[in-house]
């Protein structure tokens, strides 16, 4: 047993974090890369200047084709789509929330990361943030700084942890706040969406 | 009438005599004029002295516009007037920056400013910049809101926002805005503009492709020409850099500069095809004419001396010379042709000695062929278009001076024989057997086509003084311009709204007022947006009122804020209420933040202040009759007024068109009375040629599809000037059988073809349509005259000196 865990710490020592390239190629060969993505997901928000995160939990989609569904169950039951064009929150059958690609073109951009962060996109995500990482074994974990002096504004770091999925996003936001998202139960079938789902996305 | 009646001339050799002396004092008083002329031109061209003016308005009437906003206008264009915008498109966003630094990279050593590769900092700054004046800036939409939505929705929508997993970023802490109606207000801000910053660089998405962004400011005025040239040059070889490493991507580049290169590029073109054509052209005619260049020489003296006095006394009447004035003024070397070739055919095969009564003979015809020009420049000058009186004071005192020069330098410098040419006798022989209009059938055919004609024409003659139609820069640069507009959704450069008022406060009033208004346009439709300062900078009075509306809404005990905490069981932390800070004019003008608009604001207008809100107009044909509705909008008695400068314009040039229609009608009745002075019963076959050439001059035009516009008509003007005088030369010596006045139509007409018939080659617009007319003008005023000279056997015309 001993000579068991020391075996695995040599392991440790003699692999070193690699070098971001080669870490990204590890990744990026671990990861999948279905064309539709669901599972489950537990928000925790921690916002600055509050006692306690804010917790919620439901839902998502992700699909190469339509974009992101982000169904939260709890604690009170809203949606938000992200698509190619626009972002819309809705609570029942009213939006509270539209911005449009046309008027504001950066709406793309954040649907790109949101779609990237949720799928492990590491390629899409390179161009926008500076990637290091280790990964053990089956498990990576990366750390995302953003490249840009205005981006950096915003968002300090993402952190995301993974194996065929990704399972953990942190987010630490530059005004203090910081989210964490766990994922789980993620399966990438069936590979189409069916026809509740596709009208989800309408 | 002959002037080779030896007997005759005899006789009144002695009177001749003191004629003689008397010209010879003429001609020295002339003579000290014409040096005290050239003085003031050497004068004048020397040291830039010369004030050259270019704006189309400054020819608008002084009462119907107010200089102001034509100063408004100029400042406008004038921040536009050395900047050129390139975009660079690829497929994706590292392509479009790879392809943007090859152009850049190419441009490196050329005399321009490159605005392209952005700071990092620069982008944050801004955040920065507003920061302090937060609590200030509300949007309308968002003032709406907080009136209208009850706090507990408002406080709901708060909470929501936080369970999202990205939500737009926000600047500070949530309690300070749990709204986060600043992010918003910096979002909205941003959409004036679809430009951001990409990697350090300017860039912009549109649909699937991404372009890289390059604002080029030229070193050098956007009219030196040779530097034009370069620049140009430089920008295709950018252009060619970047095909080479990035074969799909497409370059787009608009500004004036480029505008200007186009235009001074066809001109020198046009300059050496058709101006060298023309006076060579000239040159041949003179040689086969009179076997000699002298004439040609002494003929263009007279012109040179009429040239320049007009100079003289237009800028000693109006100050300075308006570039329109000398392109239309210079067309008078067509009409002082007329006295100079007059001249010489008269002078060609007779005896230097008899020029003193050749001249006799002939100064009251063209002292009446004089006049007759003169009358529709002098009513022209009548007209309360300073433009036109330009143009007329210039016409007029050019061919006076022209005609002086004629009358009283001639004789005493054209002294040698003259023999007739082949060619002369040959021109001047065809007068016999022009066909002549009289009772048979070929003339019942003749008036039949022409009455086809004319009425065909006439049905088909469409007026259009849109001033877009005389733009003819290359289609390529406004296929550009076009996708560019569209790109950048770029404000309208030519209408907008001009607000002003006693002091800053004032002003951005007002822009709100109106900007409130503009809001409802543009839910209905009628206006895609508009660009105006008090977006950025609201006025004092509003700055409070968000401010007071933020507390009431936010912070007060029942506030949005206190509602949201209760939901979430937080006891947040209400921030201490710092009195928001006051965001000025002043610090927004001296900050990196307001650079895109920083134009738009006019420190110093009428001892007061101004700004201009730029609108933008909704695509496709809707735009025009959309823009028009805003006008309702202007308030001048509050100081917001409307400018629509391309209708302002294109209105002017029909005023302008209508009058000389007008002007051109009085000079045919002033002409005929002058004629029948002259000429009694035989009047109207000096003048109807002249008038009908004209008519089917424009049904021509009417028949080629060709819009009538002013510029047409100012050639019917110079057309009346001109064919008149043919049939002056030919009516004042009616005998079929006399050579020397058909010579001298014949080298009139076609040195004023070669001149300016040559013209209508030209890809400019306003010069062709001129050129054209005067092409089918005089070419027929020269056919038709011989046609309507009484038979020899009629009454000879009255002979009766003036």
């Amino acid at each position: 047993m001993i000579i068991r865990c020391i075996a695995m710490l040599c392991l440790l020592f003699a692999m070193p974090a690699q070098a971001s390239d080669d870490v990204v190629a590890v990744v990026k060969a671990q990861l999948e890369q279905p064309t539709v993505l669901r599972g489950n997901f537990e928000q925790s928000k921690r916002i600055e200047g509050f006692s306690k995160p804010l917790l919620s939990s439901g839902d998502f989609i992700v699909s190469r084709e339509r974009g992101v569904l982000w169904r939260t169950t709890k604690p009170f039951p809203s949606v938000l789509k992200l698509t190619r064009d626009e972002i819309v929150a809705s609570q029942g059958d009213t939006v509270t929330f539209r911005l449009s690609a046309d008027s504001e073109p950066s709406v793309r951009i954040i649907n790109g990361l949101m779609f990237s962060l949720l799928n492990g996109d590491v390629a899409a995500l390179g161009k926008q943030f500076t990637i290091s990482g280790t990964t053990v074994a089956e498990q990576w974990a990366l750390d995302l700084k953003p490249q840009q002096a205005a981006f950096a504004k915003l968002i300090r770091a993402i952190a995301l942890k993974g194996d065929a999925h990704v399972s953990v996003i942190d987010i630490d936001e530059a005004n203090g706040d910081h989210t964490q998202i766990r994922f789980s139960e993620q399966v990438s079938t069936p590979a189409t969406l069916n026809a509740d789902e596709l009208e989800r996305f309408k | 009438m002959s002037w080779n009646a030896s007997s005759k001339s005899l006789r009144i050799a002695n009177v001749a005599a003191a004629e003689h002396r008397f010209i010879r004092t003429l001609a020295l008083v002339w003579l000290l004029l014409v040096v005290a002329i050239s003085a003031h031109n050497a004068w004048l061209w020397t040291g830039d002295r010369l004030k050259l003016e270019t704006d189309v308005l400054a020819m608008l009437p002084q009462d119907d516009r107010e200089p102001d906003v034509a100063g408004v206008t100029r400042a406008l264009a004038d921040a536009g007037a050395r900047r050129i915008v390139v975009l660079v498109g690829a497929d994706s966003a590292i392509a479009s920056r790879s392809a943007g630094d090859t152009y850049a990279a190419a441009l490196a050593d050329v005399a321009i400013d490159v605005r392209y590769r952005i700071e990092d900092e620069t982008a944050s700054d801004w955040l920065d910049f507003f920061t302090p004046f937060r609590r200030g800036l509300l949007s309308a939409t968002q003032r709406q809101e907080l009136e209208s939505t009850p706090a507990a929705d408002l406080a709901n929508r708060a909470v929501q926002a936080l369970y999202r997993p990205m939500a737009m970023p926000r600047i500070g802490s949530w309690a300070s805005d749990p709204l986060n109606l600043f992010g918003d207000w910096l979002a909205g801000r941003a959409k004036d503009s679809p430009i951001r910053i990409d990697d350090g660089r300017l860039g912009l998405v549109a649909g699937e492709r991404h372009y890289a962004v390059l604002m080029l400011e030229s070193r050098v005025s956007a009219f030196a020409s040779g530097d034009q040239a370069r620049l140009v040059d430089s920008m295709q070889a950018a252009r060619t850099a970047v095909m080479a490493t990035t074969p799909d991507a497409d370059v787009l580049s608009v500004g004036v500069p480029l505008y200007a290169a186009a235009a001074a590029g066809q001109a020198q073109r046009e300059m050496h095809t058709i101006g060298v054509g023309s006076f060579l052209g000239i040159l041949l005619l003179t040689w086969f004419a009179f076997s000699a260049i002298r004439p040609r020489l002494l003929v263009m003296l007279s012109i040179a001396i009429g040239l320049a006095t007009s100079i003289s006394v237009c800028v000693l009447v109006f100050g300075k010379l308006h570039l329109i004035t000398v392109v239309f003024g210079a067309t008078l070397v067509g009409v002082a042709e007329n006295y100079g070739s007059n001249w010489f055919s008269n002078r060609i095969g007779c005896a230097p000695e008899q020029r003193w009564t050749m001249l006799r003979e002939q100064w009251p015809t063209m002292a009446l062929a004089m006049s007759t020009t003169v009358i529709g420049y002098a009513l022209l000058a009548l007209t309360p278009f300073p433009g036109l009186q330009q143009i007329a004071l210039f016409s007029a005192t050019g061919l006076i001076a022209a005609f002086l020069t004629v009358l009283l330098w001639f004789p005493f410098i054209d002294t040698r024989s003259m023999r007739f040419s082949r060619f002369a006798a040959w021109i001047g022989s065809l007068r016999a057997r022009w066909p002549r209009l009289q009772r048979g059938k070929w003339s019942f055919v003749f008036i039949a086509a022409v009455i086809v004609v004319l009425i065909v024409g006439a049905l088909r003659l469409h007026p259009n003084d849109d001033i877009r139609l005389l733009q003819n820069s290359p289609a390529n640069l406004i296929a550009d311009q076009r996708r560019l507009n569209d790109l950048l959704d770029l404000p309208s450069p030519a209408q907008f709204f001009l607000v002003s008022g006693i002091d800053a406060e004032s002003v951005l009033q007002r822009e709100e007022a109106l900007t409130a208004r503009l809001n409802q346009a543009v839910t209905d439709g009628d206006l895609r947006g508009y660009q105006a300062i008090s977006d950025w900078v609201p006025s004092r009075q509003r700055q409070g009122a968000n401010a007071a509306s933020f507390a009431r809404v936010i912070d007060a005990d029942n506030g949005v804020l206190a509602l949201a905490s209760q939901q979430l069981g937080e006891a947040v932390e209400k921030p201490t209420s710092a009195p928001a800070a006051l965001l000025t004019i002043s610090d927004w003008l001296a900050a990196p933040v307001s650079e895109p608009l920083r134009h738009q604001w006019l420190a110093e207008y009428r001892g007061g202040v101004a700004s201009v809100v730029l609108l933008r107009p909704p695509n496709g044909v809707a735009g025009a009759p959309a823009t028009t509705k805003l006008a309702a909008f202007a308030d001048p008695e509050n100081g917001v007024r409307y400018v629509d400068k391309v209708s302002e314009v294109s209105s002017l040039m029909q005023r302008y068109r209508v009058r000389m229609g007008w002007i051109l009608a009085i000079s045919y009745l002033l002409v005929f009375i002058a004629l029948t002075l002259r000429f009694g019963r035989h009047a109207w076959r000096a003048l109807l040629p002249t008038a009908l050439a004209s008519a089917l001059a424009v049904a021509l035009i009417g028949l080629l599809g060709e819009p009538l516009q002013l510029f047409n008509m100012l050639a019917l003007l110079l057309i009346l000037g001109m064919g008149v005088d043919y049939g002056i030369f030919l009516l004042a010596q009616p005998q079929r059988d006399l050579v020397r006045p058909f010579l001298t139509i014949t080298l009139a007409a076609i040195s004023t073809l070669l001149a300016f018939g040559l013209l209508a080659l030209s890809g400019t617009p306003a010069l062709h349509a001129f050129g054209l007319t005067m092409l089918f003008g005089i070419g027929l005023a020269w056919l038709l005259t011989p046609m309507f000279m009484p038979s020899d056997n009629d009454a000879a015309p009255s002979q009766s000196s003036t």
